[in-house]
Parts: C-alpha cells; structure tokens; sequence
C-alpha cells in the first residue's frame, strides 16, 4: 500500500519538523508558547478534520464550519444555566449536528450541481446567518461560560500550569485522532465515505448511497466542529457572535491547507503546528515590529507561503 | 523546410506509455492525416505539438524553430491552430462572440486602451466584427451568428469550430476529429471545404480523422499510430492497405464479420 | 422582491430576433413609447431627484448606495467575469479608504490625488494578492482573500499613521462639493465612468477572453489568450474599482474608523454582488444599492418596520442588523431558486424600455454550466 506509506512518511516529515520546533522551543526558553500552542492547535485541528472530511466528501470549502461550534457554545450557554453541565453539553452538541444536517438538505444538495466557488458562497452565506441571529437573539457583548472540569492548576506540562480542560480537549484530539484512523480504515461505512468521494458512480454501482453518505459526512463535521466549541471556547475567556469564525476558522483551514485538504492526521498535525506557530508569534519579542496581532499576520505568511511553494500541503499528494 | 514537426516525442502518464518516439512532419500546404484505434495517442500528440503536454523527450519544430519550451498561447501566437475532439467554443456565447473572442491576437489594442474605450479599440472592433461576419458567410453559418452555441446540432458546432480556428489567423491546422457527428454526405462536403480552405488561405493541415475515406480523399500523407507507437505512415492508400494497419483496426485474425466491413470500408473509399 | 422570487426558473424556448424571414421587426406604437418614456422619467426622478428631498443625512445613505454599486461592480469583475471569489473585499475598500483620508489630512494632498492614489493602491494590493495566488485557484483563493481581510483589520488597521488611531482618520469633501447633495452627484459621475469601464472591458478582448477563460481555460489558450496576464489584469481592475470605492465611502462619512472594516461587511459585499446578478450589470448595481438602502427603507416604510417587528424573538431585529440576517437568507434563495439575480428578474423590463416587447419568461441566454474551477 504504497499511499499508506507515503502517508505515514508524510506524518513522519509534519512530526519531525514539531519536534524540531519543540526543541528549539525549548531551548529558547519559550515552553510556555509551545504548551499554549499545542492545545490552541488542537482546537484548531478539530475543526480542520471536519473541513478536509467535508472536502474529501464532497469537494466544498465549508466557510459554515466555524459556526457549528459557535452555535453549539450559544447553545451550551444558554443551557447550561438550567440543566445539569454534562447535558447542556449534549444539547449543545446535538444542536451543532442539527445545524449540520439543515445546512446540508436546505443548501448543500439544492446546489449539488452548482460549481464549487457557488457553494463556498452558499456556505460563507450561512456563516454570516448563523453570526447575525448569534446577534439578533443573544447580542454583541463578550459572554464567558464556565469549564466544564474548573480546576486550573492539578497538571502542569513542562512548567506550565495547565487547566482540566485543556487536558480533556487534548484527550478529546487524541482520542478522535485514533478513532477516525480505525473508523475510516477499517469500518464499511468508513470506507464507503472515502469510496464516495474518490469515485461516486463506482460507489453507487455498489449499491451505496452518496446522499446518505453526504448527510452523514455533514453530520460528523459538525459534530467535530461543536466539539472544538464547547471545549476551546470556555477555556478561552469569553466569546463574542461568531467567535469560531473569526478566531479559530482561519487557522484551521492553515492547518488543513498543511495537511494538503485531503490528510486526516495531516490536518490534526498541522494544526498543532499553526497552533504552537501562532502563539509563537504572539510571545517572542521577536515579532513586537508588527502593530497589531502579530499571529494573525504569521497565520497569513504561512497559509500564503504554504500555497505558493507547495500547494499539495506538507503531508497531501502532488496532484 | 516542413512547417510544423514533432520530432521522436514520448510522453508516459503515470505507468501508461501514451506516446514513444513518435515522429510526424507537415510540409507547406500539405494535408496530413493521423489515423489509428482509439487510445492510439493521436491526441496525445497534437496536445504535446500544441503545448498542453510537455514530452518528456523529443522535441517540437515549427518552421524551423524549436517551440518546446514554449506556452500554448505563445504557439498559436506563432500560427497554430487547434479544434477540440468534444468542440473547443465558449458554449455559453453567441456564434459571433466566439469570432471575435477567437481573434484576440488580432485585435491589436492592449487590455488597457480596450478596457477604457480608447476611440482606436472602437474602430478595431468594427474591423473585427466584418471579419467574423465574412467568416460566418464562408462556412454557411451567416443565419447562426446571434444564436448561442449551446444547443446547436453537433455537425454544426464543428462547423462553428472551424470558423473560429480561421478566426485565429492560423498558419497550420490542427483538427481533432473534424468529421465526428457527421453523415457520409456532411463528411464529404468536409473534404470539398478543407481543400477549399488550404487554396483560400495558404493553410497546412494535420488531422486526426477516423473516417477513412475523407483521409483518403483529402490528405497527401498519412500516419497511422497504435498504442502510442507509429505503425506505418506513407500515402493514404498505402497506409490504407498495409497488413499491420488492417489488423490493428480489424483483429488478428478477420474474422467473417470483420471481413464484412472492411468490405464496406473499400466501397465506401471507392465510392467518394 | 417577493413577487419576482418564487417564480420557478424555467428555460424559454430560444427565440432569435433575427435570421426568422418574413417577421417584421416588433416596433412598439407611440403609446408604447409614452409608456416607456414614463418609467424611464420614472426611474431618473428615483436616481437624480429624489435623494435630494431628503434630509442631509438622509442624501448621506443615497451616496453611500451609489458607492456600494461601485464596490459590487469591482466584485462582478472577480466573481462574475473571473470566477474566483474575495471573501476580504473589505480590506481591498477599507485600505482605499485610509489611503484616501491619508493622503488628504495627513499628507495634505487634494482630493483628486488621494482618490487616484486610493484607486492605485487598491490596483496594487490585487496585482500582489493575484501574483501570489496565481498557483493556485478558486476555492483557495478565497481562503487568501479571507486571511487577508483578518489582516487588513488585525495588523494594517492598527498602525496609527495611517488609521488615526481610535478615533479614526478624517477625509473631509473636496472642495466645490462639501454639500451632502453635490457629493451625492459627484459619486454618481464615478459610478458612470465605472460602468464605462466596465461596459467596455466586456466588450473588448480582454473581457472575452475571460468569459471564455471561465468556461473552458484549453479553448481560450489556443486561441492566444495569456491566461496568468490576464487573470491578472482582472484582478487589478477590480483592485481599482474597489480602491475607488473605499476613497469614496471615506468622504462620504467624513471620516474612517478601523472597526468597521469585518468579515461581516465583506460577506454583505459578495451577498449584494451575488443577490444582483453576476455578469449583470444593472442587476448588481441594484443589488448593492439595495443592501445599502437596507436599514434606510426598514426604518421609513412603514409597513417594512411592521413586518419586522412583528418577527417572534426574543429581541427587536434593528435595522443595522436586519441586512445581515435578510442578506444570506435571499443569498441562499437566489443560488436555489434564481441563479441569475434580480438582474435576470428585471431583464424583460430592461428589454421592454429598450423598445422590445414584453416578455415575462425572457431570462436572457441560458446559463452554461462553468466548467468547474475545482482546486
């Protein structure tokens, strides 16, 4: 299985190249970044995996990917005032996947046959949707909700005092990670996703329904993107409307990008990577030169830098 | 001096050899055909003289000019012109729009003075818009010149291609297939109005064609080409009747019903 | 809006005016020229007078509409003509703009060269954006696009020379048009050499080549075409309308503030743009112009505010908010139910003005399908 391996080599390149960071980290002196980093890109990583398993399915760029989690952390705090923690969890998940499905019936398969810049517009519309009824029926003011494990200060990484939840949102990556691996390789349904999009008529020949698969991939990438919701964002502070879109979104699909679009351990791995690149930026002295925030600004270089040298991404296949 | 030349050109995509050291040449005002089963690399080729594909050894002469390195539009800027197996138009345009779309190297203007509606474009475009009519009039398309590609009958659209392709100003032709989707009677005229076309216009011409008799009717030489290898080039009626020519298109052994329509082919040369 | 969007788009039978013998050519008879002359007089008292019964800060709004169809016709040049689509077109009119006010309050140079330059710079930053994107296509570009515009606000917008700092950077009217109404005019002369502009890209090479470049990139190669220079040269032309654009729009206000300039704004944009009609230009004029007057026609048509109001949340839909919550809704209708926009809805009244009958079912010629720009 020669994909496999190159597969596997191209994991082994995006690791070796974050071990390389991580030492050079830190020796710098510079833990603290590379801690922050690694759990900023998890969250970036999740919601980069549901952008390159829509992408894989279905050849969209889903610009609504963000808004599954900013719905699900509005749901969250919402309920999370009136039920249990752990259940206003699920609701918000549910939500999320709600959001999914309705995005997928009402506008996805309408525009099946649309060409693919038509759907990015249709997905960055309901983007925009979501944002502005985040507006409408909550507000515009900064919102913080609670963590779901508050201890700060049990674990610490390297020196660095690291809270419950981020823990359970690494626990969460990495648990996914070897999930979705056994899931797609070696499941039916897991097989039939990657079949379907790799050769649609051959799948239905099989007696496969690519709709249903479809509606089963947007389930899961929302389901990913509530995820990187509910478990960033209370960690994070505070949220505003539209808080995934313009916080996280961008960066995961740099790290999508890294994994060449197509890459599930790609995009998991480059997300860490932008992660742990980002917050770099935002620490080390070296960046004070640039007005404003200096991570957004590196985010760019690398998504620009990346396409421009080697579009296939650091893990992805020369077309 | 031959006008346009592919010289030992291979191509491999991925394990498939799709063309190996194949050699072709079109002389002044001569009309070359490319025969052979489908798969042969009859496209591969006009798409490595062409510029879409690069070969990976070999090299591409046009009047006596290694043009290898060079883009496609860079080639049909040097006078190659080119039809398509599935038609090469805008579809979503109008008869008269691909005309003029096709004559941008004609045009003159730059993009700038064009865009801001410099009087000299003005007068350009009237000048354009006489030649797409004229050309119109030439392939009998006068009534289809506000009408959208889309839509028209496919004996037509190649008719409309090879309007647009004149449109270019070519110096050599290029045409893939410029019979498919005609009956025996449309084929012919075909012929009638390629051999037309090289006296009014000073054209060469290289065509993959697979309708034997027009090749044999209308080109001065032949090559025949079969999994990517040139198998027998010469005269039309020598390629024609050449042993390995006849078993790549028939089968090893011809069997009654092989046999049966070879039989038909002769007549159908014959009766041309 | 409502009674032209539920129609079902159905593909009239081709119906050439032309090349049919014996068909005298449809004259309409003096009363059907009454008539036209009527809704033509109609529609110039809408575009020429009427702003002007309003108050100053009213005419402010109209302004701002004409500028709007400016920036829609920039994004018609990128989305509709190239097929590539900006996801950061605010940071292309948000960097107009204080270039604008810049070179006026800073730099001390009159409005016309700050336009200019505003016009230039937009040119500029297109060309860059372009270059570095020329490898790839479509869907990425976008993503370029969008990482840029969280740039423009993040990082460009937080150098205090250019931007003024908080409080904004002013740009006062240039001089002979101070007044809200002069100004009003004044960016009407702009829209018209953009329409200029426009009209004669599309009826010249350059803008064929692109169409044909969108269909199908083989055809149009063999035909000559320098895809990568051309490309290109779309990109910068819609730099410059968008440069023009943001130049405009600071005037207008008096004076830029850095907040502004957000992804929501660039969605509006691509809505107004997409809502009007791609390759058409009155329908993307119109479109645009529409998305401005938004919270202008919610807040003075009374039955507009009623309706609004009258929608059960659990807090009032305000008029500032309201386009941002239509816009992807009739976004979404308009890429389902009508591909073409209002442009194609209002065609057999553009048709019919032009002295041709009228015919409700003509939507103009059918759309081909692109050939993908997959990535």
């Amino acid at each position: 299985m020669p994909d496999v391996l190159r597969d596997r080599a191209g994991v082994a390149l995006g690791a070796g190249a974050l071990a390389l960071i991580a030492v050079v980290l830190i020796a710098t002196g510079e833990k603290e970044s590379l801690v922050i980093g690694v759990i900023s890109g998890a969250a970036y990583g999740l919601l980069a995996l549901g952008l390159v398993l829509i992408y894989k399915s279905s050849g969209v760029f889903n610009f609504a990917q963000g808004e599954f989690g900013t719905i699900a952390v509005y749901v969250l705090y919402l309920l999370h005032f009136e039920v249990p923690y752990g259940l206003a969890l699920l609701g918000a998940l549910v939500a999320a996947v709600v959001f999914g499905l309705l995005l997928e019936r009402l506008v996805i398969r309408p525009l099946y046959d649309s060409s693919r810049v038509i759907l990015l517009v249709a997905t960055a519309g309901v983007a925009l949707l979501a944002i502005s009824v985040e507006i409408w029926f909550g507000d515009a003011q900064g919102k913080t909700i609670d963590r779901a494990f508050p201890t700060l200060d049990r674990f610490s990484i390297l020196g660095v005092q690291v809270s419950d939840q981020r823990l359970l949102l690494l626990g969460v990556l990495a648990t996914l990670a070897v999930v979705l691996a056994l899931f797609f390789n070696r499941t039916n349904l897991g097989l039939a996703v990657i079949g379907a999009s790799q050769e649609p008529t051959a799948t239905e020949l099989v007696g496969i329904s690519v709709r249903r698969l479809s509606t089963f991939t947007w389930a899961l990438a929302a389901l990913l993107g509530g995820l990187a919701g509910v478990i960033a964002v209370p960690d994070s502070g505070g949220f505003t409307p539209g808080i995934l879109t313009s916080a996280f979104l961008i960066p995961a699909f740099t790290a999508a990008v890294l994994g060449g679009m197509t890459s599930l351990p790609g995009a998991f791995l480059g997300g860490v990577i932008v992660g742990v690149i980002q917050a770099v930026a935002t620490s080390a002295p070296l960046f004070d030169f640039i007005p404003g925030s200096a991570g957004t600004l590196v985010v760019f270089v690398v998504l620009v830098g990346v396409l421009a040298i080697r579009p296939q991404g650091l893990l992805g296949r020369a077309a | 001096m031959s006008v346009l030349e592919a010289r030992n050109v291979s191509i491999r995509f991925g394990g498939v050899q799709a063309a190996r050291e194949v050699s072709i040449a079109v002389g002044e005002w001569e009309i070359v055909g490319i025969i052979g089963p489908n798969g042969a690399g009859k496209t591969t080729t006009f798409n490595m003289i062409t510029g879409f594909y690069t070969p990976n050894t070999g090299s591409i002469w046009y009047r006596g000019k290694d043009v290898t390195g060079l883009s496609v539009d860079e080639r049909a800027a040097l006078g190659m012109g080119r039809t398509f197996q599935n038609v090469g138009l805008v579809k979503g345009a109008t008869v008269r729009q691909n005309l003029l779309t096709a004559q941008y190297l004609d045009a003159g203007y730059g993009l700038v003075p064009g865009t801001i509606g410099s009087p000299a474009s003005f007068s350009v475009e009237r000048r354009l818009n006489q030649r797409a009519e004229e050309l119109a009039e030439r392939l009998g398309l006068a009534d289809l010149l506000d009408t959208q590609v889309a839509g028209l009958p496919y004996g037509t659209l190649k008719r409309v291609e090879i309007a647009t392709v004149l449109a270019t100003d070519p110096d050599v032709l290029l045409l893939d297939e410029p019979s498919s989707g005609m009956g025996p009677e449309e084929a012919h005229q075909l012929g009638d109005t390629l051999l037309d076309l090289r006296r009014e216009f000073g054209l060469s011409i290289a065509m993959i064609e697979h309708h034997v008799p027009l090749v044999v009717r209308v080109c001065d030489y032949v090559y025949c080409l079969n999994f990517g290898e040139m198998l027998a080039e010469g005269l039309p009626e020598e390629v024609r009747n050449h042993p390995e020519v006849v078993t790549a298109y028939l089968g090893e052994d011809a069997d009654p019903a092989a046999a049966a329509l070879e039989g038909q082919l002769e007549s159908l040369v014959e009766g041309s | 809006m409502a009674t032209t969007i539920d129609r079902p788009v159905t593909e009239p039978e081709p119906e050439p005016e032309q090349g049919r013998q014996g068909d005298r050519p449809f004259r309409p008879s003096p009363l059907g020229w009454l008539a036209r002359a009527v809704l033509a007089l109609a529609l110039a008292w809408l575009v020429f007078v009427f702003p002007l019964s309003q108050e100053g800060f009213e005419v402010q709004r109209f302004t701002t509409a004409v500028i709007y169809g400016i920036i829609g016709l920039s994004l018609n040049v990128l989305l509709g003509y190239v097929g590539q689509i900006s996801l950061g077109h605010q940071a292309f009119v948000g960097i107009g703009a204080f270039t604008s006010a810049y070179m006026v309050s800073v730099q001390n140079q009159p409005f016309w060269v700050a336009v200019a330059a505003a016009a230039a710079v937009g040119g500029l930053q297109a060309l860059v954006l372009g270059g570095a994107s020329l490898r790839i296509t479509g869907l990425y570009f976008a993503l370029v696009t969008l990482s840029y515009g969280l740039v423009a606000e993040q990082n460009i917008f937080q150098v205090e020379e250019l931007t003024g700092g908080g409080q904004g950077q002013a740009a006062p009217k240039p001089a002979g048009f101070e007044t809200d109404w002069r100004y009003y005019y004044l960016c009407l002369a702009f829209l018209a050499l953009v329409l200029w502009v426009d009209w004669r890209l599309m009826r010249s090479k350059g803008g064929r080549a692109l169409l044909a470049l969108q269909e199908n990139p083989r055809v149009a190669a063999t035909f000559g075409v320098n895809v990568r220079m051309l490309t290109l040269f779309a990109f910068v032309v819609s730099g410059v309308f968008a440069g023009l654009g943001g130049a405009l729009l600071a005037h207008n206000d008096t004076f830029v503030s850095p907040e502004v300039w957000s992804f929501n704004l660039a969605l509006v944009f691509v809505i107004m743009t997409v809502v009007g009609g791609l390759r058409n230009r009155a329908g993307v004029v119109i479109g645009s112009a529409f998305f401005a007057l938004l919270p202008y026609l919610i807040d003075q048509i009374g039955f507009i505010e009623d309706a609004v109001a009258a929608i059960p949340a659990p807090r009032e839909l305000t008029a500032e908010l309201a386009p941002l919550v239509l816009g992807p809704l009739l976004l979404i209708l308009t890429l389902v139910r009508a591909p073409g926009g209002i442009g194609q809805q209002i065609r057999p009244i553009q048709r019919w003005l032009g002295g041709h009958r009228f015919d409700l079912h003509d939507h103009g010629p059918k759309e081909v399908k692109v050939a993908d720009v997959r990535a």
